[in-house]
């Protein structure tokens, strides 16, 4: 299923984050009403349209409340942000938005607009160095494999309806696994959406649903999706 | 022959180690304000100095018994022995004979004992009329029997206590800083006393009717007026008299009012360079810190990450109202410019820091900082914020060891959370230690139990720990397959089996935090025993 995704503003943040999305499974819609950087979008082939944000109506045409499924709002003033947030959120209950925050402060408006994921580029750039300090070992790792361009990624699986690890255990699933795959831990339906690590943790058994998080090549993982899925 | 017995013992001196640590230990103990057993020492000899004074106002109205005069004898004794200590500490004689004998040497002149002994007189002497010998040897002499009568002096054992405090040398040096505001304002008002003192004499003496019999009483009436103190004891009777009052009266308002301007304006500008004292001392009591260039956004989620984890750092910033923040939250904080060499060593760059941070808003200065600590400090960590991508190597060229862009990895972030919100959640969650569960790493230290081991042999599974893979450098490994380059290192994901450890290789393990730290001492241990 492809997922489109309304994103408004188009700078250093946004060009990363599109960059990084899977290009075929999403369909990428740039709003930006400066010429040049419309220009700049252009060039790296993006599809780009420039409509006013303020207007509901605009943001009614470009399919918010129809078949946009998430909307990152990058623009570049706070103020923007959480207006653009209220008004997205009041046209579709469902959507999912991320929005970018500058100052500390706005981070709690953004929620209280309605945002489900707040991105503060300095809090994690922060954080980042924090973790260089405290485990450079394994922040490197976790930069040149899962953000970097190695091909080692952390993945999450759902098991499908009819799987052939609907009712087994964990315990069965490690063992088992043919794949060179590390896998980190589950996610059980039935428990809320709370991760629990496979080591040494208690063993239950699996379900429909449920979500597996691994860590390996991305061959690897399609190889166990494929394992995963098949009946 | 006398001459050259005593060249030699001073060079028998020099060499003697048991000698110079000798006076290092002392030199430690009374002057280093480095030295944590200085301050140690201080606060016993005030507890001295307190004790002592209590006696002697206890014995204005009581008689003492035998055990306080047996503390009084302690009290002489540690007294002479700091006094004669510190004058040994103050010059090293030896070295002066030794100087004096090399150079008359190298001019081939004839080494004088009389003109060394001189200089060496000299320096001792400057010790014993310096401020502090004088108020110790005061501090000592009333308790020498011929001179008990001056036992009113043991009030210079209160003077002591400066010694062991930094206040009097910083109302000193602000004194000094105002040296001609105050001589101005002390000659103004020596005249006036005096113009005061003569006239109430003249209009107030007994013969006039007045109350003031000789020029004592009226200067002291004129200071106790100009002070605004006024006792009253002696009171204006005459007209004339009473003119000299008010005016005097008025102008000493305008004397005191000068002279507090003086002294606050003083304190003022030396507050700064005061706090700035503070703050490296402070900083000198670290053992391992990290300097923090910029208290931006960034500089400022640092910060909070490190005080929470109890990590010591300090901040630097160009910006006032940055550092004003990271006052009121209580950090350590240098208002000035980290691109400058000076800042830096006096940060601590050679001393106890481990790391750096650049993370100011401006690419310009993170190079420039970054720069600087490279070439002061090369072994150190350097890790820089890159506001633009073209910037990031320029970074890596100025010698940082990481640099990260706050726009790329919000954006990473941001798209990982869409693709896969729990995976992204669970990289979070361990990065964060918001969980027992972590990642943590486990060096394999030489002649450890992990040393020539193979994966299979262990026994993760019983340890409840995960082994994701194994960072090294060892070229042993390149056989393995699944290996990724990781800076200067590769990281070998899940090892096969028979993956043989060897030392030096770095294991990348997910567990709980006590099953890690259990195997951590395990190795550790292992490696000692052996």
């Amino acid at each position: 299923m492809i997922k489109r995704i309304a994103v408004f503003g188009y700078n250093r943040l946004s060009f990363d984050a599109i960059s990084r999305l899977d290009q075929k499974s999403h369909d990428i819609l740039i709003i930006e009403t400066d010429p040049s950087l419309i220009k700049l979008a252009q060039e790296k082939a993006f599809k780009t349209i420039s409509i006013d944000f303020r207007s509901d109506g605009d943001l009614k045409s470009i399919g918010i409340g129809q078949d946009i499924d998430i909307i990152f709002c990058f623009l570049p003033n706070d103020s923007e942000n959480v207006f653009l947030t209220l008004s997205a959120r009041a046209i579709d209950k469902n959507l999912n938005i991320i929005a970018v925050v500058e100052s500390a402060q706005a981070a709690e408006k953004l929620i209280a607009a309605g945002a489900n994921k707040i991105i503060d580029p300095y809090q994690i750039c922060g954080q980042k160095i924090y973790e260089l300090i405290k485990k450079p070992d394994i922040t490197h790792i976790i930069d040149h494999t899962v953000f970097g361009r190695h091909d080692l990624h952390i993945a999450e699986i759902t098991i499908p309806e009819g799987s052939s690890l609907d009712n087994t255990y964990a315990s069965e699933l490690i063992q088992n696994k043919k794949q060179d795959l590390v896998i980190f831990g589950i996610v059980y339906n039935k428990l809320g959406k709370v991760l629990h690590f496979t080591a040494g943790e208690q063993d239950r058994k699996l379900a429909v649903g449920d979500i597996i998080v691994v860590l390996g090549p991305s061959r690897e993982i399609n190889a166990f999706k494929k394992e995963t899925s098949h009946v | 022959m006398f001459a050259q017995a005593i060249v030699y013992f001073s060079y028998f001196l020099k060499r003697n180690k048991q000698y110079t640590k000798t006076k290092q230990f002392f030199f430690n103990l009374l002057e280093n304000p480095e030295s944590q057993m200085k301050s140690y020492f201080d606060g016993f000899m005030i507890c001295l100095v307190m004790l002592s004074v209590f006696f002697l106002v206890y014995s204005v109205e009581h008689t003492l018994n035998d055990t306080a005069e047996w503390f009084e004898q302690f009290v002489i004794f540690i007294f002479i022995s700091e006094y004669l200590l510190r004058g040994w500490l103050y010059s090293d004689t030896h070295r002066i004979i030794i100087n004096e004998y090399e150079k008359a040497d190298y001019l081939n002149i004839k080494f004088s004992l009389f003109k060394t002994l001189k200089q060496i007189i000299g320096k001792k002497l400057r010790y014993i009329f310096s401020f502090f010998a004088i108020i110790d040897l005061l501090a000592i002499l009333p308790s020498y029997r011929p001179l008990r009568i001056l036992r009113v002096l043991l009030i210079f054992r209160l003077f002591k206590l400066f010694r062991y405090s930094n206040s009097i040398k910083i109302f000193s040096d602000v004194l000094i800083s105002k040296r001609f505001e105050l001589i101005t304002l002390a000659i103004f008002m020596g005249f006036l006393v005096f113009i005061a003192s003569i006239a109430i004499y003249l209009f107030e003496n007994k013969s006039a009717g007045g109350h003031i019999r000789h020029l004592y009483d009226a200067f002291y009436w004129s200071i106790v007026t100009i002070s605004t103190v006024g006792y009253g004891d002696i009171t204006p009777q005459t007209v004339g008299g009473r003119l000299v009052t008010v005016t005097l009266i008025l102008t000493g308002l305008g004397v005191l009012s000068f002279f507090t301007s003086i002294i606050v304006a003083a304190f003022n500008d030396k507050m700064d360079a005061l706090r700035e004292n503070r703050t490296y001392s402070e900083l000198s009591r670290f053992k391992s810190y990290i300097i923090i260039c910029g208290f931006g956004r960034v500089g400022q989620e640092v910060a909070e990450l490190f005080k929470r984890d109890g990590q010591d750092f300090i901040i630097i910033d160009k910006d006032e109202k940055e550092i004003l923040v990271a006052k009121q939250k209580q950090f350590l904080a240098i208002h000035d410019d980290a691109g400058n060499n000076s800042v830096l060593i006096n940060a601590g760059i050679n001393r106890g820091a481990t790391a750096i941070l650049c993370a100011t808003g401006s690419d310009i200065a993170n190079v420039y900082i970054t720069l600087t600590s490279r070439h002061l400090n090369p072994e150190i960590t350097i890790i820089s914020r890159a506001n633009r991508q073209d910037s990031e190597n320029k970074l890596y060229q100025a010698g940082a060891n990481d640099v990260i862009q706050p726009f790329k990895i919000a954006g990473l972030l941001a798209a990982e959370y869409i693709g896969q919100p729990v995976a992204f959640e669970t990289i979070r969650s361990i990065l964060h230690e918001q969980k027992q569960i972590i990642m943590d790493t486990l060096i394999v230290s030489s002649n450890s139990l992990l040393e020539n081991i193979k994966i299979d042999q262990l026994d993760l599974e019983n340890r409840k720990l995960t082994l994701l893979g194994v960072i090294s450098s060892n070229i042993k490994h390149k056989k393995h397959r699944n290996h990724y380059q990781v800076k200067n290192q590769h990281f070998y994901f899940n090892p096969e089996q028979h993956f043989e450890l060897q030392e030096q290789d770095i294991l990348v393990i997910l567990g709980r935090k006590y099953s890690i730290e259990y195997f951590q001492d395990q190795i550790k241990q292992s490696s000692i025993i052996l």
